[in-house]
Parts: structure tokens; C-alpha cells; sequence
């Protein structure tokens, strides 16, 4: 009898053990590949078209808003021939020629209760993009997550560091 | 460092509320019903105080434009246990939403009954939810609100100044009920510089601060003729 519980619990726990690794996998996101409606490639556009951040984010240096760019900005460049032989091209010339919006996912966002200014760290501050959008220049398709999380204890290391105000009013409103 | 302060020409004041709308719509104050606000639980940053004198037919009618005075020694940032009211560099007195535990100690300590409580989950008609202000969030149920002297604002003019490398100039920042008032009655700057209209305005005869006895040091200075 004792010989049976033995074995019936091993089995429970090697079987609960599967369980839980199922779900963290499952929960996890198993396919974390693209959650964007077109596979957009920025390491093609900077490197061969020689593109600049703020040439399609087009107020990142006047208003709070960066703005994600949509087709208006798109098909200044691109029309109803393809440049390239890219299925996700045709994608974006399907949105152009139907005259639809891009439906983009924010990746960065900050609540409702924090302002966060565009222009406050890229003209006044003169940081650098990469420096909370990480290695951009490098990614052949959208990332899905941020490259650096947009968290009170990451601005606050950032203002830290850098001996900026760490006033509340400054931020929260 | 700027000290940002408020004056209020009462000799000037109709008393038309215009004030305490333009605060409601551009700081997103929730809207309370009849029932609730004759209980005490009206909603205003800016208020207005109305008293009578006289017996009828002989009244004196007096109406007080009252928003929070950020005062210079704040009774209500000395009590609260989470660090949610404070008083910052420029003597503006911050309420942090999301630190307010909403134990309304702030609230029992300002002698100038400035603070308000969300006691429901605040709710908008329909119409309304268009036109909330996107630069000020929206409050949630049991924190302590009052306010801001529009700090948003604050913001904004310091990053166009900043934008333009120039200083702010007198009168640039204004809270909205400032630039609402249709006698322009309510005038808004920096009390430490000696050439601001504020400044001068405080220095006249006609000046006179609310309560001033409590050592609160208020930041709205009222000019009137009358007693």
C-alpha cells in the first residue's frame, strides 16, 4: 500500500510539474513573432533608403507624440508598383490602394497619469533615440515588446543619473 | 526659481461662475449629482463662496472666487502619511492621485476647505467623453483631489519656452480660470519677480490674504475695497 502512494505521488507531482510548464509556456507567449499588421523592416529602410527617425516619426522633436506613421507618410514613397519583391510591401500597397489606416500596435506606452514628452528629451534633452528605443537601425522586423521598458524606476534611474528634476508635478498630473 | 501666485481683483469680480466652469471642463472635475452635492459632495476646484448681508431689500451680496492657495507653509502636506501632497520647488502644492490612499487627513487640515473626495467612481454623460482634457488624468474613486493652478499647463509653457531658449514671460502661464474670467479679474505669474504684474498687484493697499493669522502664508492674494 505504502509502495502504491509512493508511486501515485511521484506521479502527481512529475504530472503537476508538466502542467505548470505547459501553462508558463502558453502564458508566455509561445509565438512572440510578429503582432504587427506588416512585417516593417527598419534596418532596410535606414540602411538603403538612408531614412532618419524623425523622416516618417515625423513630430518627434516638436510635439509630445512622436506618432506612429501611417499611410499618408507611406506612400510618399511608395505608390501601386512595388519597389521590391517583398510579400509585406504588397501588404502596405494593399492598405494604400484601399485607402485604409495601418492598424500599428503601440508597443510604448506610458498610463493615462505620467505626460511623457517627445520633444522635452529628444530637442531639449538631446537624447539619443536609441537610448530607450534601443538598437533600431538593427531590427529586420518589429520587435513585439519594448526594447526598454517604460517604468517609473527606469525614469527615475535615467533622471537620476543625469540630475534631472525629480519633481511629481513634473511628470504626473 | 519662479514662486507662482494668483490674484483675485474682487472690485472686479461679477461673481458668474465662468470661472469655476472653465475648471470644471479643463481639469476633468467629475460631475456630482443634486443629491449627493446638497450632502457636501460637489465637486469644484474653483469654488465660489456666497454671502449675504443685510435684510432684504438691503443686501449685499459678496461672491468669492476660492481655488486651493498653495500656501507657502501648507498645513495639508505635514499630515499625509504617503508622501501624496507636497510642496514643490515653485511653491506649487502637488497632489499625487495614484500615491493618495485617500485617508483624507489633508482634507481635515486645510482651513480653507480647498481638497475635494472622489466618493464614486467619477461618470460623464456620454456627450461629455469627448471633451475631457487629455492632459490631465482622470481621478479615480477614493483619492483626494483639489487644485493644480493648472500645472499641466505649467508644462507645456516651459517646454515652448525651453524649445525657443528664452524665459517664461509674465503672463504666458495661466491657469484656465485666469484666462476664462470675462473681466479679467484673476491674474496669474511669478511673485518673486519684482516686475510681474502679480507682484505689483500684491504690494497695493486693496491686498489682503485669507486667514491670514493661521501662518498658512496663502498664495492668492484678494484685492478689495469692501470689508
Amino acid at each position: 500500500m505504502r509502495d502504491l502512494i509512493k508511486k501515485y505521488f511521484k506521479l502527481l507531482i512529475i504530472s503537476l510539474f508538466v502542467i505548470s510548464v505547459l501553462i508558463f509556456w502558453a502564458a508566455s507567449g509561445a509565438n512572440p513573432t510578429n503582432i504587427q499588421p506588416i512585417a516593417y523592416n527598419h534596418k532596410l529602410h535606414i540602411e538603403s533608403v538612408e531614412l532618419i527617425c524623425s523622416d516618417c516619426h515625423i513630430y518627434v522633436e516638436s510635439m509630445p507624440s512622436a506618432t506612429i506613421p501611417n499611410i499618408s507618410i507611406c506612400e510618399e514613397c511608395h505608390s501601386d508598383d512595388p519597389i521590391t519583391d517583398s510579400p509585406e510591401e504588397l501588404k502596405l500597397i494593399k492598405y494604400i490602394v484601399e485607402e485604409e489606416q495601418i492598424p500599428w500596435q503601440q508597443i510604448y506606452s506610458v498610463p493615462d497619469h505620467v505626460y511623457f514628452s517627445h520633444r522635452r528629451h529628444v530637442s531639449i534633452g538631446e537624447l539619443d533615440c536609441s537610448e530607450c528605443h534601443g538598437h533600431v537601425e538593427e531590427m529586420t522586423e518589429p520587435i513585439s515588446y519594448p526594447a526598454w521598458l517604460p517604468s517609473m524606476d527606469n525614469c527615475i534611474a535615467c533622471h537620476n543619473e543625469l540630475k534631472i528634476t525629480k519633481d511629481c508635478l513634473s511628470c504626473h498630473m | 526659481m519662479p514662486k507662482w501666485a494668483m490674484v483675485i481683483d474682487l472690485d472686479k469680480c461679477t461673481g458668474c461662475g465662468d470661472c469655476m466652469a472653465a475648471c470644471k471642463l479643463e481639469n476633468n472635475i467629475a460631475i456630482v449629482s443634486p443629491e449627493e452635492a446638497n450632502v457636501g459632495r460637489v465637486m469644484f476646484w474653483m469654488d465660489m463662496i456666497t454671502t449675504y448681508e443685510g435684510e432684504y431689500p438691503n443686501i449685499k451680496v459678496k461672491r468669492i472666487p476660492k481655488p486651493c492657495f498653495h500656501c507657502d507653509n501648507p498645513p495639508c502636506t505635514r499630515v499625509c502619511p504617503v508622501y501624496a501632497t507636497y510642496k514643490n520647488d515653485e511653491g506649487l502644492v502637488g497632489q499625487i492621485y495614484h500615491r493618495c490612499i485617500g485617508c483624507r487627513y489633508c482634507m481635515v487640515a486645510c482651513p480653507y476647505t480647498a481638497k475635494v473626495f472622489n466618493w464614486y467612481e467619477p461618470k460623464w454623460p456620454d456627450e461629455f467623453k469627448s471633451c475631457l482634457n487629455p492632459d490631465v488624468s482622470l481621478r479615480m474613486v477614493g483619492v483626494v483631489e483639489k487644485c493644480s493652478f493648472c500645472a499641466h499647463r505649467l508644462i507645456k509653457v516651459k517646454e515652448n519656452a525651453d524649445m525657443e531658449e528664452r524665459e517664461i514671460y509674465d503672463g504666458e502661464y495661466s491657469p484656465a480660470c485666469g484666462e476664462s474670467c470675462p473681466t479679467n479679474a484673476i491674474y496669474f505669474g511669478d511673485i518673486d519677480n519684482k516686475e510681474s504684474q502679480v507682484y505689483k498687484l500684491s504690494q497695493s493697499s486693496r491686498s489682503y490674504r485669507e486667514m491670514e493669522n493661521l501662518g498658512t502664508e496663502p498664495k492668492v492674494i484678494y484685492l478689495s475695497k469692501r470689508e
